[in-house]
């Protein structure tokens, strides 16, 4: 962990290049929502800075408009009344017209929403735009009265906000200087340098397991888990930032006695027994997200865990001594 | 929401040992949501009767006479189970209907059976003929009020819709159909919250020596000498009365007892007999006891808008006596207190004709009995009976009585954290109201701050000292139609008639300011006529209305000796000019800035010829329209115009003189008057169609124009200067998984602490699912318990008329990421 690279991006996976600005009031990024009355992303009634991009590919990834730096199309087929203005505006001759509706090759889809524009029925947006700390920090602070009543704040959330270190970093600084208590909702899958730099601006940590077994989170998600939960243990002992641990319990996938007894042993010993832990379901609300990006759903299929399973889970986890709950 | 009951019990999220409701309370519970609702006549019958004979007497004195002849000749009865007794209707959960005026003309009776009413052949052919007595006889105060409407001015006003609802006839009013309930005739329809502690501390029975000692001293060598020796005279016979019935029911429970196989309840029937003979004409001794002379007491208050004051207070040192003694246990209140809210839940008031019954949608009642808050010194007022109230509503999770909870700074979490666990069930109360909002504003009129810290909310929302205060006039005022004649210099379009001064033909004003000063000239005109017909309806209730009863709990009655719609009050606040739809004008006048005056996107004459199309061929420009920025998004540019509108209605307000001297005050409640407010208003540049339901409440947004979640909508109440109104009404809507922990409701609290602290008057919440709201459309038999908030009120949804339940879908479901 004494690598001094002087970007925050590198070499964990395939690393995309950096972008070159230095962490500074200037940086701008990419994001597709700001949440605000946001109530269960860490204490107190904050606002959520949802990331664009994600370096892992999970099969199951409920965000998958996050994935992606760049703006992505999203389209209501339900809405569309096939008019056609979207065709005749699309520089790149992407839309063509069938059966009443509109349809995007999405190879040659840019993402530039000139189509957005013009749609008289709202069927088309586009999730994901380039913002600078600036507006971000505006933005957010608008709620800062809630904040101090509620002893809520600014959480960054995606995506994964780790995936744009220099620009989560920005916006994280800033927010401390406000007084605002920040929580960074991450996946983990960075490299220590950047893990290193930015946890001095974060209150609490929400980290994401996705399966303790490295072949199958390899096969589920693009990428071994060992950086993962390399930095968990050098966030929790060296860094010393209050960490809440979630997991995510998806059917079939990563709900196994198995993992769920590899997770609590992993929490209790090789981190700490004061880390809580939350189960959080696998909902259905993911799929119509698929839809929108006329992508396959790859857990069509999967019906939401039921209360008997999240039972048995949780009560793994209070076994070792932990705190465990269910919902965020 | 079986997923979202299965976390919170997997969390365990509900306290150990929930409160469980009694199998009698169960019973009882069973009995309040009948399949439908008995029309009853006795009341209109003995009334009638009553003043048939009595015809000469001064109005005081038939009304007292009339109480005391339906008082011993009415039916009573004690249900089983039942340890607080007094029947309001002759028959349970009935309706007594014509004691104030002629009932419904058959189209409007037809459809009030159609909703869920019944009468017997022979009871509708007797009611029939009772109204005989009221028709073309000038006795309704409508028809005294109509006499006056001269043809140039007031008549044309009336019967534009500005003031809800537009009258059809001069004689006819708002439309037949009064219906009443309780055992006493209400004084008009007052907002007033009457001083129980008379009663409970003191009995009736020191009313009444007052009320003769000041008689024997009189002497008439003044003026008003008579009126003062009627009014006396009246406040004796009617309290009286009312000692009277309450010894009825000790007999009757007395006889019930001997003939009960039960022991158990044989004991029960004695000690009701016990209490009744005692109480009200004694001081209550327990909380029992107390009870019960709240009831008679309240019963003869009786009205769509009687309120339960502030509870908590004035009942605490009987539970407080009790309890110490070992007389009473927090469960046993609990219990008691839930069986007040089944009593109120039997009375069943529906108001007018169809349109005024479409104005106070689903049954509209307000009851409200008030929690928490400071006490006359400034500490906090928070007790035991505080929780238990809220407790009750738990135990019995009814739409009546609601609760508002007064919110200051050292109210307890507890407290906020068990008044929201309430709100979850979905029942939509408590309401929260902000203190420093309510005592600014009767200290900013002039009362004194421990009078003002004392404060109590008369009918849905309206602050009212009690003992000393009454609004008796309060218009619903639909101030879109006063901006769309503005547009048409003066012209309203619906009733084709130039009702308004000539302030300029739209087209040829040059700047927005020109505009916006010509709306203000209209909109003070309009005002003006208001503040007439308020006048005119103060003056009429005063003669029609007044009432021993209430008169004699206010404070100094028996010393001034005049009815309460006769005097002045110690607070007066007689008459409240009240905005609906002022919304629709901020964001219209936002809109007609932007696009028109500013960008100039859209010519002044094409945005009057979309207007007067409804838009259609026009779709694009209503876009434009529609899009422009809105209230309820934090965004200053709108929210100043919003700020800058109520500050001009209630400045100019206070201008006008009530008939009892007073400025008239504000307040911004529109009830349900949203939705036949938005049927009059043609379209508006605010992208609306015509008929389309204008804003609820006076804070909220238009229905889904909100759309940054609820902190932004509070940023932009919060832009409201709100401290002058009487009251303002703000609605949020919750899906279920935003209150599932505690923990999420303590972030509820945090939002309702910080719009509070902020300057924020009232909010109050429905928490229910889209799909199960959707589902109750289809399905009202499944959903006959399904609750929402409506304004100031809750009601049952399937009773609601189909615009008011499409709004309530409609409103901003606020939606959470990561739930
Ligand atoms: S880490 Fe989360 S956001 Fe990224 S792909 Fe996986 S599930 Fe989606
Ligand atoms: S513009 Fe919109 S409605 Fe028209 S075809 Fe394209 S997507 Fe469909």
């Amino acid at each position: 962990m004494n690598r001094s690279p002087t970007s925050l991006v590198d070499t964990v996976g395939a690393g995309a290049a950096a972008p070159a600005a230095c962490a500074d009031r200037g940086v701008a990024g990419s994001i597709f929502n700001i949440q605000r009355y946001s109530i269960h992303d860490g204490p107190g009634i904050r606002t959520t800075v949802f990331f664009k991009k994600c370096r892992l590919r999970c099969l199951w990834c409920q965000n998958p408009e996050s994935q992606q730096e760049q703006p992505e199309l999203f389209f209501n087929a339900e809405k569309c009344i096939g008019c056609g203005r979207c065709e005749k505006v699309c520089p790149e001759g992407a839309i063509t017209l069938r059966d009443g509706r509109s349809w995007t090759d999405r190879a040659r889809c840019t993402g530039a929403g000139a189509c957005v524009e013009v749609c008289p029925q709202g069927a088309r947006s586009l999730m994901g735009r380039v913002a600078s700390v600036d507006d971000i920090f505006q933005e957010v602070s608008e709620d800062a009265i809630f904040y101090q009543e509620s002893g809520g704040g600014v959480t960054l959330s995606g995506g994964d906000p780790l995936a744009q270190p220099e620009f989560a970093l920005a916006i994280l600084k800033r927010c401390k200087e406000a007084g605002y208590h920040t929580t960074l909702d991450t996946c983990g899958f960075a490299s220590w340098h950047a893990v290193e730099t930015i946890m001095p601006y974060v209150d609490l940590v929400l980290y994401d397991f996705k399966h303790m077994d490295p072949d199958k989170h390899k096969q589920y998600t693009g990428f071994s888990n060992e950086p993962i939960l390399r930095n968990a243990k050098g966030i929790h002992h060296e860094l010393k930032v209050p960490m809440r641990a979630r997991y995510a319990v998806i059917p079939g996938y990563n709900d196994g006695v198995e993992n769920a007894t590899a997770l609590a042993d992993f929490i209790a010993n090789e981190l700490d027994r004061s880390i809580p832990v939350d189960l959080l379901p696998f909902h259905k609300y993911g799929g119509a997200k698929y839809q929108r990006l006329e992508r396959v759903d790859e857990l069509a299929d999967t019906s939401p865990p039921s209360e008997a399973a999240l039972t048995a889970l949780r009560d793994i986890f209070l076994s070792r001594g932990l705190t465990a709950k269910v919902g965020g | 929401m079986n997923e979202m009951s299965a976390i919170d019990r997997l969390n365990d999220n509900e306290p150990a040992a929930p409160l469980q409701a009694t199998p009698r309370l169960q019973r009882l519970l069973a009995k309040v949501n009948p399949k439908s609702y008995p029309i009853c006549i006795e009341k209109a019958r003995l009334v009638i009767e009553s003043y048939r004979a009595h015809a000469g007497l001064p109005q005081i004195t038939r009304k007292a006479l009339a109480i005391a002849h339906f008082l011993d000749n009415r039916t009573i009865f004690i249900e089983d189970d039942e340890l607080i007794v007094g029947n309001i209707a002759s028959k349970p959960c009935g309706l007594e209907v014509g004691p104030h005026g002629p009932t419904w003309p058959e189209e409007d009776f037809t459809s009030l059976l159609q909703s869920g009413y019944e009468i017997s052949s022979e009871d509708e052919a007797e009611l029939r003929a009772l109204d005989s007595y009221w028709l073309g006889k000038g006795r309704t105060f409508y028809e005294r009020m109509g006499r006056v409407y001269d043809d140039e001015r007031i008549w044309p006003f009336i019967q534009s819709g500005i003031m809800l609802p537009p009258w059809a006839k001069k004689d006819e009013g708002r439309g037949h159909g009064i219906t009443d309930f309780g055992w006493g005739l209400t004084l008009g329809y007052s907002l007033i919250v009457v001083d129980f502690e008379k009663v409970l501390r003191h009995g009736t029975k020191a009313i009444i020596a007052a009320a003769e000692e000041e008689l024997r001293n009189l002497r008439f060598l003044q003026p008003g000498g008579l009126e003062k020796a009627e009014f006396l005279q009246a406040v004796i016979i009617a309290h009286q009365a009312l000692i009277r019935i309450a010894n009825r029911f000790a007999k009757l429970a007395l006889d019930m007892a001997g003939r009960e196989q039960d022991p158990a309840r044989r004991a029960e029937l004695e000690e009701i007999a016990t209490i009744c003979a005692h109480v009200p004409e004694h001081p209550a001794r327990t909380f029992r006891e107390a009870l019960q002379s709240f009831w008679f007491t309240w019963l003869m208050i009786a009205s769509g808008t009687a309120a339960g004051g502030r509870f908590d207070q004035f009942m605490y040192p009987y539970y407080k006596a009790d309890l110490e003694a070992g007389r009473i246990n927090p469960a046993q209140a609990a219990e008691l207190l839930a069986m007040l809210r089944l009593k109120v839940m039997h009375s069943n008031g529906v108001a007018g004709g169809k349109t005024q019954r479409d104005k106070w949608s689903g049954m509209a009642k307000w009851h409200n009995w008030i929690i928490g808050g400071v006490t006359r010194d400034g500490k906090d007022a928070t007790n035991d009976l505080s929780y238990l109230i809220l407790d009750a509503a738990k135990l019995c999770p009814t739409p009546h009585h609601t609760i508002t909870l007064r919110v200051h700074d050292g109210t307890p979490q507890d407290l906020m954290i068990k008044a929201l666990e309430v709100v979850k069930l979905g029942i939509g109360l408590p309401a929260f109201v902000n203190d420093q909002s309510y005592i600014d504003y009767f200290t900013g009129e002039g009362a004194s701050v421990e009078d003002a810290r004392d404060y109590a909310i008369g009918g849905c929302l309206d602050g009212q000292l009690p003992g000393k205060s009454r609004t008796n006039a309060m218009g619903m005022f639909v101030v879109p139609l006063v901006f769309l004649m503005t547009m048409n210099n003066g012209f309203d379009s619906r009733t084709q008639k130039q009702l308004g001064p000539k302030t300029g033909a739209f087209e040829d004003f040059a700047t927005f300011e020109d505009f916006f000063a010509a709306f203000k000239t209209q909109l003070r005109h309009f005002m003006e006529l208001a503040a007439e017909e308020h006048n005119i309806l103060l003056q009429a209730q005063a003669d029609f209305f007044a009432d021993p009863i209430h008169s004699s709990l206010m404070e100094g009655a028996i010393e001034v000796g005049r009815d309460a719609l006769a005097r002045a009050m110690p607070f007066e606040n007689g008459a409240i000019l009240n905005p609906v739809g002022m919304i629709n004008v901020a964001d219209s006048m936002a809109a007609v800035k932007k696009l028109v005056f500013e960008e100039k996107k859209v010519s002044k004459s094409a945005l009057r010829q979309a207007l007067a199309a409804n838009w259609g061929g026009f779709e694009d420009m209503q876009k434009l329209f529609y899009d422009a920025p809105k209230y309820g998004n934090g965004d200053a540019f709108v929210d100043g115009i919003a700020n800058t509108l109520y500050t001009f209605w209630s400045d100019t307000a206070r201008t006008f003189t009530s008939i009892y001297g007073g400025a008239m005050k504000v307040a911004g409640i529109s009830i349900t008057s949203y939705g036949p407010a938005g049927s009059l208003t043609g379209a508006t540049p605010d992208g609306r169609f015509a008929g389309e339901n204008l804003a609820d409440g006076s804070m909220s947004a238009e229905q889904g124009r909100d759309l940054k979640g609820p902190t932004a909508l509070i940023r932009s109440a919060m832009t409201i200067d709100q401290r002058g109104f009487q009251a303002t009404l703000f609605n949020m809507k919750f899906h279920p998984t935003a209150m599932t922990s505690k923990d999420d409701l303590g972030k509820v609290a945090a939002l309702i602490r910080t719009y509070f602290r902020h300057g924020g008057k009232h909010v109050q919440f429905n928490v229910v699912n889209r799909d199960m709201l959707l589902d109750a459309q289809k399905n009202p038999e499944r959903h006959r318990n399904l609750i929402v908030r409506v304004a100031g009120y809750s009601a049952y949804f399937v009773q609601l008329n189909a615009k008011i339940q499409a709004d309530i879908i409609g409103r901003t479901e606020q939606h959470f990421a990561g739930a």
